[in-house]
């Protein structure tokens, strides 16, 4: 079964929907919580909606506390929405049983809190763990899935080193490995950017990217890094207080005087090299 | 990149079980009554043939005194480290030793209660013998509903107030315990400060001991089989429930299934220490993190340590017999300062 | 899907990063395992359970209690009922008392095994020894095969009593909580042992004593005391115990209204009260002329009338233990709280070893 390999296939029931029908849809999701009960409820997102293929790059932008990180949530299934609904190939994704989520989203956080050490080839066979029986044995295949993960992101030769032993990116490439083993539709990252340096900022997008197209995933990521986001993403959602501004692709989302009010400051856009739109700040504002 | 296989787990405790055999054989020959090993294997293999009534009478004794002994201690000590692993795993804190969240408090009060309850309640030879026990299995079980119920927040169990809550109720019962022993009138101080140490000498009679084996074989299974999402869940809760872990229903079981583990041994053995927090340590540095080998090795090798602190604590000072509490603090104090030197250092 | 069924090389993991010696014979060892192992480590593991398991029941089943001679229903002083084989020729102390009581009455030939703390008379020390009071061997006990194990309830555990029974071991136990008890226990005692004779004529002897010291003491007040067990905390005797039933027929009553035991008592209280004697039970006399020379010094305790002016009364320690020795040690504190009564009969009055401070 080395086609299992490539994981676009392996979903062949949902494929035999139009190859042009968005994978991902994010409809009206909202979210509020009450901090005790006589206040008011605090809204940390507002009806955000929209719509994502596969193969292509989400990036979910805004300043801090923006609802970003609790969008990402509800789209993974995690947190189930207020009101709205995240449809995933036309599941509702915090419907999911624990193990269809697994197989099907990956979400891929900041940091990883390890109790007791673990190698990284350990640690990017849990990514396995959806599948198969609940207690088992991991099988060749597995193996196998889980070695090329770590190709996928270039981090084989990490394979046999204990996990906090590695540097942040490179941790963070194990990490998206084990996401990658999970052999998902919807890849979700969660500010993957925080702690890299610009080298390892550009090399984690660029990765994104081709993964996306190859292996067709659906790839959401949360990051306040407008330019890589500008210049990796196929549409832009941008946020401000739990309200989604506008959706659409970098082009269209950055417009001087929105991006001037959401992240209160000066700047100017261009236009570069690749056609994209850059942002910079206008010294001495 | 070797993952674990089911060879090799087989192979691991097949040899843990060949050393647990013979340190339990060792463990038959030590005691007041001589033992040759030769006449040791000829009568078992009556016993096992049925012939019971051809074994000599000092033999007789022995299967029916030290072996039953020998075994109680592999099952509690089994039992507690099973329980320790378990705990370890669901707070995610490497401290946490079976005790942590109040059951053996728990268990030390229904103990005491029954011990003081029973001269004024005319009870039959059977139940008075089992007597003590249930009150310790009962207290366990409140105490465990107890901490369960504080340690919820938004329905489901929360590790750092599941840790609280047991702490909390592990001191308030310890501080009714101290009461209960200086302000009852009859006091049979002695009796439960052997009970508070950890003691073998009560073997349980043939019903309790059936409970004993079928709750040790439940609960070791039902924990067993969430080997691989413990696994998960130490690398975060929330990552393990993003890699398909119903981390809801494993806490439920885990801390469920540990508890009574930690519960029915307790209730008969009394709160021996240091064998829930230190063996899943040692088993650790040899075997790893993997629970699907972590989990059974530490159940063999706290049946080995606790079966090895009862040949000490039967010999140390004969004829006198010391609590088996007593030597695995001794030996465990050192053994604890010794693994925390050794990963933090 | 290809498993288990092709070799597979396996090593062990290591978790602890550093590779220390203590581990180093299993890092890095690798062989062929073939499946055929798999099987054989099932079956061993299953057997060895099988094994564990069928023992222990198979062992229980073999523990048929030898139907030797005939036995008798006895109902032991804690209300029990205790079979016990007639006629008994092998006795089991697991107390001090009982091993006193034993030689009391002369029956010192059926004992075959006592405590380490067994040392009155000298000569039973001699006798085989089986552990503490709380934590005795069952093995040396079970060992000796007795016919039946002599416990008191105040000082052995119900624990070793269970396994005694789940042995197949008679065990009788005794409760005396007062002077009449102690005589009641010795007689039935006697009769346990086969003996009722010997019983009924130490029984007959002690009440003798009794008698004559209460015809004595008719008169006199009694004195009232605090028997001290332990000076820091401060603990005494309460009123159910054999102890407080001995200071009464000594003449004395103590100040302690407790239903405790061993009750810890409060200073405080103890000045208020005013006890006219400290009663200590030390057969070291010196040693407690010392102490209270130290307590006259210590704060609270010099606010106790006996204290500063020294009036205490050391008796043996046999009071302790409720055997026939406690009688002696109840005269002899007699002796020293009501002198008056005791210097015009016609026994010499017994020279007080206490030195009286001045008064």
């Amino acid at each position: 079964m080395t086609s299992a390999v490539k994981s676009g296939n392996r979903v062949a029931g949902e494929a035999a929907r139009n190859a042009n029908d968005p994978r991902l849809s994010v409809e009206q999701v909202s979210y509020a919580y009450a901090p005790n009960p006589q206040q008011a409820p605090v809204f940390t997102l507002e009806a955000t909606s929209f719509q994502a293929r596969a193969g292509e790059v989400v990036a979910v932008l805004g300043p801090n506390a923006s609802g970003k990180s609790t969008l990402l949530e509800i789209i993974s299934g995690a947190l189930p929405p207020l009101s709205g609904r995240v449809l995933l190939n036309g599941f509702v994704t915090h419907q999911f049983e624990p193990r269809t989520r697994g197989q099907r989203i990956a979400m891929v956080q900041q940091e990883s809190q390890l109790l007791f050490p673990s190698k990284a080839w350990e640690f990017v066979l849990q990514g396995r763990h959806p599948y198969g029986k609940s207690l088992r044995f991991e099988s060749g295949e597995d193996v196998a899935i889980a070695q090329n993960a770590l190709a996928q992101v270039g981090a084989e030769h990490l394979s046999d080193r204990w996990m906090d032993q590695i540097s942040g990116g490179e941790k963070q490439r194990v990490i998206l490995a084990r996401a990658l083993a999970q052999q998902p539709l919807l890849l979700l990252l969660d500010e993957p950017t925080l702690h890299l340096d610009i080298g390892a900022q550009v090399d984690l997008l660029e990765t994104l990217r081709r993964l996306a197209a190859e292996n067709r995933y659906t790839v959401v990521v949360v990051t306040h890094e407008l330019n890589l986001a500008g210049e990796y993403a196929d549409q832009v959602v941008l946020l401000q207080k739990g309200k989604a501004l506008r959706v659409g692709s970098p082009a269209s989302v950055y417009q001087r005087d929105l991006l001037e009010q959401v992240f209160q400051t000066q700047l100017t856009v261009e236009t570069g090299a690749s056609g994209r739109p850059r942002v910079s700040i206008l010294p001495g504002s | 990149m070797r993952p674990l296989t089911l060879s090799r787990l087989l192979l691991q405790c097949l040899i843990l079980a060949i050393i647990l055999f013979c340190v339990m054989v060792l463990a038959l020959k030590f005691g007041a009554i001589h033992v040759s090993l030769y006449g040791l294997g000829r009568n078992l293999l009556r016993v096992f043939l049925g012939k019971t009534s051809d074994i000599s009478t000092e033999y007789s004794l022995i299967l029916n005194l030290r072996l039953p002994r020998i075994l109680l201690g592999a099952f509690v000590g089994a039992a507690l480290s099973i329980a320790g692993t378990s705990f370890q795993a669901l707070l995610r804190n490497p401290l946490a030793d079976p005790y942590v969240l109040g059951v053996s408090s728990g268990a030390a009060v229904g103990a005491i209660l029954a011990l003081l309850a029973e001269p004024h309640l005319a009870l039959t030879p059977e139940i008075a013998a089992v007597f003590t026990p249930l009150g310790g299995f009962l207290g366990a079980t409140i105490a465990i509903a107890a901490v369960y119920f504080l340690g919820r927040r938004d329905g489901r169990i929360d590790s750092n107030t599941l840790l609280l809550g047991g702490v909390i109720t592990a001191s308030l019962l310890s501080a009714l315990i101290v009461l209960l022993l200086t302000t009852l009138p009859t006091s049979n101080f002695r009796g439960m400060a052997y009970w508070l140490m950890g003691d073998l000498s009560s073997v349980p009679s043939q019903p309790l001991a059936w409970v004993l084996r079928v709750g040790f074989a439940v609960a070791a299974v039902v924990i067993y089989t969430t080997a691989s999402d413990l696994n998960l869940l130490l690398s975060g809760e929330k990552e393990a429930m993003h890699l398909g872990v119903d981390v809801r229903r494993v806490r439920l079981i885990v801390y469920i299934a540990a508890s009574a583990l930690t519960g029915l041994a307790v209730s008969v053995s009394g709160a021996i220490g240091y064998v829930g927090l230190l063996i899943p340590h040692v088993m650790r540095m040899i075997y790893g993190s993997d629970h699907r080998i972590l989990i059974p090795a530490s159940a063999f090798g706290g049946a080995i340590a606790v079966v090895i602190a009862d040949i000490l604590a039967r010999t140390i000072a004969a004829p006198s017999e010391l609590p088996v509490g007593a030597i695995t603090a001794i030996a465990g104090a050192p053994l604890f300062i010794y693994l925390l030197r050794r990963r933090f250092a | 899907m290809a498993r288990d069924s092709r070799a597979i090389f396996v090593s062990y993991p290591v978790a602890d990063k550093e590779s220390g010696s203590f581990h180093r014979a299993f890092v890095n060892l690798s062989y062929r395992v073939p499946t055929l192992l798999r099987h054989f480590a099932t079956v061993g593991i299953l057997f060895c359970a099988m094994l564990a398991f069928g023992l222990q029941t198979n062992a229980e089943q073999a523990n048929a209690p030898a139907t030797r001679g005939s036995f008798r229903t006895v109902s032991d002083e804690t209300g029990r009922t205790v079979r016990i084989p007639v006629p008994v020729r092998r006795v089991v102390s697991l107390a001090p008392s009982v091993t006193e009581s034993i030689y009391a009455l002369g029956l010192e030939n059926l004992l075959v095994g006592d405590t380490d703390y067994c040392d009155y008379p000298e000569a039973a020390t001699k006798i085989h020894k089986v552990g503490g009071a709380t934590n005795p061997s069952l093995e040396e006990i079970a060992q000796l095969r007795p016919d039946v194990v002599l416990v008191i309830k105040s000082l052995n555990r119900l624990e070793t009593v269970q396994q005694l029974e789940r042995l197949g071991i008679a065990t009788y136990s005794t409760d005396p909580h007062s002077l009449a008890e102690i005589r009641s226990s010795l007689r039935r005692l006697a009769d346990v042992l086969g003996n009722p004779a010997a019983g009924g004529a130490l029984d007959a002897e002690l009440q003798q004593k009794e008698e004559l010291l209460r015809q004595k003491l008719q008169a006199v007040q009694a004195t009232r005391v605090l028997f001290v067990v332990w000076t820091e905390p401060l603990i005494s005797v309460g009123k159910h115990t054999f102890i407080a039933d001995a200071l009464v027929h000594a003449g004395a009553n103590s100040v302690v209204d407790s239903s405790q035991d061993w009750p810890q008592i409060s200073l405080e209280e103890m000045v208020r009260l005013q006890p006219e004697f400290l009663v200590f039970a030390n057969n070291h006399s010196e040693s407690v002329v010392r102490d209270v020379e130290a307590l006259a010094k210590r704060p609270g305790w010099d606010l106790l009338d006996s204290v500063k002016r020294r009036k205490f009364a050391v008796i043996s320690d046999a009071v302790n233990r409720p055997a026939p020795r406690l009688f002696t040690a109840v005269e002899d504190l007699a002796r020293q709280l009501h002198p008056e009564v005791f210097a015009e009969s016609s026994v010499p009055a017994q020279p007080n070893p206490v030195p009286k401070g001045p008064n």
